[in-house]
């Protein structure tokens, strides 16, 4: 051990054998299969989001008179700026598109159940963390959709029983979008909702190491298949291609489908028709198909028992080992939110 | 899937991802290079112009080049849809298996901006081309240059062809006057005449009614339609065209690239608001609007789609901002300019712009009589001027402002325009002036005080041009007023005594010796001007009103 070395270890006493041991940690043998590989997939967008995140940051003003111009700027006038918003526009929806997959895989998989419950949570809590990400970041741009789109959110929060005033008064920073909502927004979308969820994958991650991922058989494999591979480098080349994979996937989006920018917002002329992101149509047309306060209440009891599922079918699964009712209940889900995305998709209002 | 199998793809993945980062970097060079004007810009031309853009690439590589930098070639408009006609057009001929026409009228582009169309056929500025018989006509058609045809009275060497033709006086007004107003757009007939619209009385869908005549055009050997060289080229802002739709967008649109930015510039104005008589783009030049906007037109985002006052700038108002586009203040885009003026300075006594059903200036004088002709108030045009000031101007600050520009016109109209007219009325009913006009020095000298000197003043004040309003206004009204048109009326009078009219002579005395005996004229007689007092405010009211 040489001078350098010994200085090293003196004040990281770590051992390389440590370090090994750490992150070699058996990977099961099913997370061979690429599908089970989705809960990175949103973590490696993330990390992306928070790169391109700060290069725009660098250029973008959060306030009334100067957010749609500094955009606009960016997008037209910084070296690569069209290229970095592209990225970012599109990272955000894949992140949003990989979060609900991975989600709906642990679902149907039932990795929610005991003994990590509280993993699920953490997982609903990302999920929310995300799609408010999105929204704050929509709002951003300051165009005609997106001031509309913040306005009408923050009038659904609104209908939020009791609490509904003062979250919408959180919201906007007063009781009508005004000159410091968009710094609010921005302070969420760039500080506090990127921190928290960077706890929240950390919590989330040392849940998973103290659980172990929860291990699967599948009926098509050998026997004698070995029961769990070597993260590094096995696994980690296959997170790897995932990576380059979405880097080329996310700059193929930027440059066929650049980031559009509409008409700047215009609090004097309401849009014929105002559409949220395309994450939150389930939302919007369940919002449509009931009355205000009905509607928030039915969603507050559908994300309730999102968050309680894994107790929920504990319960059931108690009385009826054999149960398949959670794999009913995520059909009829995931037709639910198809059923409802696409047709706020196609109809005007 | 064994590692090795996983590195190969990790590697090829690498390629493929750093070719995608050549590609963003190529995308922006590119971009880079568009925007210095290194490269031209990209566009798909519409399946049906592409032969046309294949060839006029080559036969004239301006028009393509500016039509490449157009919104038209963006959206996909290419030649054929501006170009395109009706077999049985007067000007249309097959070109290369599309029937087209050289001249795009109002009509043509009313295909696609039908709402424009019928605002600018409204307009004053489409009727611009109606100037037969008014007194600038016959100074430039005769006597500026020549309604008769006269012959060269001396050879001009190396033009041969000269000596042997007319000279064709009307050129001043071909050259000059119609190349602002509009021309009458003629095609050759073949015993040498023009065609117009007069001749091909065309309906409401621009084909021509009178289809014998269409037979008499006369056509190059490949079949095109001559137009007239004494109407054409033009692109007058009320020209009369052969479909019988009046005006030329490409007046203030240029083509072929049709450029938004450029249509809100002053100087795109200044090609004919400038001069003697109307020198808008001077006095533009010289107020405070037009001074920022020299300073801070690189601010003004004058490619914004919209280009809404107080919305997408606010730096200075062109003579766009204020006369024709929207502000937020709820002006609507206008391509009427008439709309948000209300005083006409054009006539030698000012007008108030009430309007009647076909947006001409209602001059009724009996009131109730004017009021059943009114359709668009004065005060209504004032209003939506109004809405254009308040965006950068308090309430307060505009009433003053017009209050000070009614002032204005007020005094040229009662001190020297209103007097101006009836002194030449008095001449003239007591035949003192001959009838025809511009033959005696008094003509000239009362055309140069409104027509020049007057409007200078009036224009100045209107648009906030104090040298314009003051010395070059009202400065040179007095001037000539005092030293030359009196005098010379004067002289008149005094010769017709001579000559034994002196019932005529003493009628016309009396009308100018009243005048110039009311205290506004008798200023001569205080030896020091200013030992008149003041007016003390406010004003008393008139007696027996």
């Amino acid at each position: 051990m040489n001078a350098v070395e010994t200085w090293i270890k003196n004040r990281i006493p770590i051992s390389g054998e440590q370090i090994r041991e750490f992150t070699n940690e058996p990977v099961p043998n099913h997370i061979k299969r690429w599908w089970f590989a989705l809960g990175g997939t949103p973590a490696m967008l993330f990390g992306g989001q928070i790169f391109t995140g700060i290069l725009l940051a660098i250029y973008y003003q959060p306030t009334q008179a100067a957010a749609y111009e500094s955009v606009r700027r960016i997008s037209e006038d910084i070296n690569f700026g069209w290229y970095l918003r592209g990225m970012h526009k599109w990272g955000a929806t894949l992140m949003i598109a990989t979060v609900i997959l991975h989600q709906m895989r642990v679902f149907f998989t039932g990795a929610y159940r005991a003994p990590r419950e509280l993993n699920w949570v953490i997982g609903m809590c990302l999920l929310i963390c995300t799609l408010i990400t999105g929204f704050t970041g929509y709002s951003l741009v300051y165009e005609q959709l997106s001031y509309w789109g913040a306005t009408v959110g923050a009038n659904i929060a609104d209908n939020v029983p009791f609490i509904g005033g003062f979250m919408k008064q959180m919201l906007l920073a007063g009781t009508v979008y005004n000159e410091n909502t968009l710094s609010r927004f921005y302070i969420l979308h760039a500080a506090v909702l990127p921190v928290v969820i960077i706890l929240l994958i950390a919590v989330h991650i040392v849940f998973i190491r103290l659980h172990g991922v929860s291990e699967m058989r599948f009926e098509d494999e050998a026997k004698d298949t070995p029961r769990s591979f070597n993260f590094f480098p096995d696994h980690l080349y296959t997170e790897l291609i995932i990576g380059l994979s979405l880097l080329i996937i996310l700059t193929t989006l930027a440059v066929a489908v650049p980031a559009h920018l509409g008409p700047p917002a215009d609090p004097l002329t309401t849009p014929e028709i105002i559409k949220p992101e395309w994450f939150f149509y389930v939302a919007f047309r369940w919002l449509k198909l009931f009355s205000g306060t009905a509607a928030v209440i039915s969603m507050g009891v559908v994300v309730v028992t999102m968050f309680a599922w894994p107790w929920i079918d504990g319960a059931i699964r108690k009385r009826n080992p054999n149960s398949e009712l959670s794999v009913y209940v995520g059909i009829a889900a995931v037709l639910a939110i198809v059923g409802l995305t696409v047709w706020e998709a196609v109809v005007a209002h | 899937m064994t590692l090795s199998i996983k590195r190969n793809i990790i590697t090829l993945l690498a390629f493929v991802f750093l070719a995608s980062l050549l590609m963003v970097q190529y995308i922006e060079v590119a971009r880079k290079q568009e925007e210095a004007g290194i490269t031209k810009h990209h566009i798909t031309v519409p399946d049906g112009s592409k032969a046309c853009v294949d060839c006029h690439k080559n036969v004239s590589p301006g028009i393509i080049d500016h039509w490449i930098g157009s919104e038209h070639a963006n959206t996909g408009v290419g030649c054929v849809e501006c170009h395109q006609a009706n077999t049985g057009e007067a000007d249309a001929f097959e070109h290369y298996g599309a029937t087209i026409a050289a001249v795009v009228t109002p009509l043509d582009c009313s295909r696609c901006h039908a709402d424009v169309y019928d605002e600018f056929e409204a307009s004053h500025h489409a009727k611009a081309g109606n100037i037969l018989a008014s007194l600038d006509n016959l100074l430039a058609e005769t006597i500026e240059g020549s309604r008769i045809p006269f012959n060269p009275h001396a050879p001009t060497p190396g033009r041969p062809d000269f000596d042997a033709s007319m000279v064709d006086g009307m050129s001043t007004a071909f050259v000059g006057c119609k190349q602002c107003h509009g021309a009458k757009v003629g095609l050759k007939h073949k015993d040498g005449g023009i065609i117009t619209l007069d001749e091909l009385k065309p309906d409401a869908e621009g084909m021509p009614t009178n289809t014998t005549i269409l037979a008499s055009i006369m056509k190059d050997k490949d079949g095109r339609p001559l137009l007239d060289s004494t109407t054409w080229p033009n692109t007058g802002i009320g020209r009369i065209n052969l479909d019988g739709s009046l005006g030329s967008c490409s007046a203030c649109h240029s083509r072929h690239d049709f450029s938004p930015r450029r249509a809100r510039q002053p100087e795109n104005c200044g090609k004919c608001h400038l001069g003697p008589d109307h020198p808008q783009a001077e006095i533009y030049e010289e107020s405070k609007h037009g001074v920022a906007y020299r300073d801070l037109k690189d601010e003004m985002n004058l490619d914004a789609e919209s280009w809404i006052l107080g919305k997408d700038y606010s730096q200075a108002p062109t003579c766009a901002t204020c006369h024709m586009s929207a502000n937020i203040r709820g002006g609507k885009i206008t391509h009427d300019p008439g709309q948000r003026i209300s005083w006409t300075n054009r006539p030698p006594v000012s007008l108030a712009m009430d309007t009647d059903k076909d947006h001409k200036v209602v001059t009724e004088k009996d009131p109730a009589a004017r009021q059943g002709q009114i359709v668009d108030t004065w005060e209504q045009k004032r209003n939506r001027m109004k809405q254009v000031c308040s965006t950068c101007h308090t309430g307060p600050y505009v009433s003053n402002f017009y209050e000070q520009y009614d002032m204005f016109v007020r005094t040229y109209n009662e001190k020297y325009g209103k007097p101006g007219l009836a002194i030449m009325a008095a001449l003239k009913d007591n035949k003192l002036l001959s009838k025809s006009d511009f033959d005696e020095d008094v003509e000239w000298t009362w055309y140069l005080i409104w027509h020049h000197e007057g409007r200078r003043a009036r224009h100045g004040a209107s648009m906030m041009a104090p040298d314009y309003t003051h010395w070059h206004g009202t400065f040179e009204v007095a001037q000539r007023w005092y030293r030359e048109f009196i005098p010379e009326v004067r002289t008149l009078i005094e010769e017709a005594r001579h000559e034994g009219k002196v019932a005529e002579a003493d009628a016309c005395s009396a009308v100018v010796e009243e005048i110039m005996n009311r205290p506004e004229h008798k200023w001569q007689e205080n030896p020091d001007g200013f030992g008149v007092k003041a007016p003390d405010y406010p004003l008393k009211p008139v007696a027996n009103h």
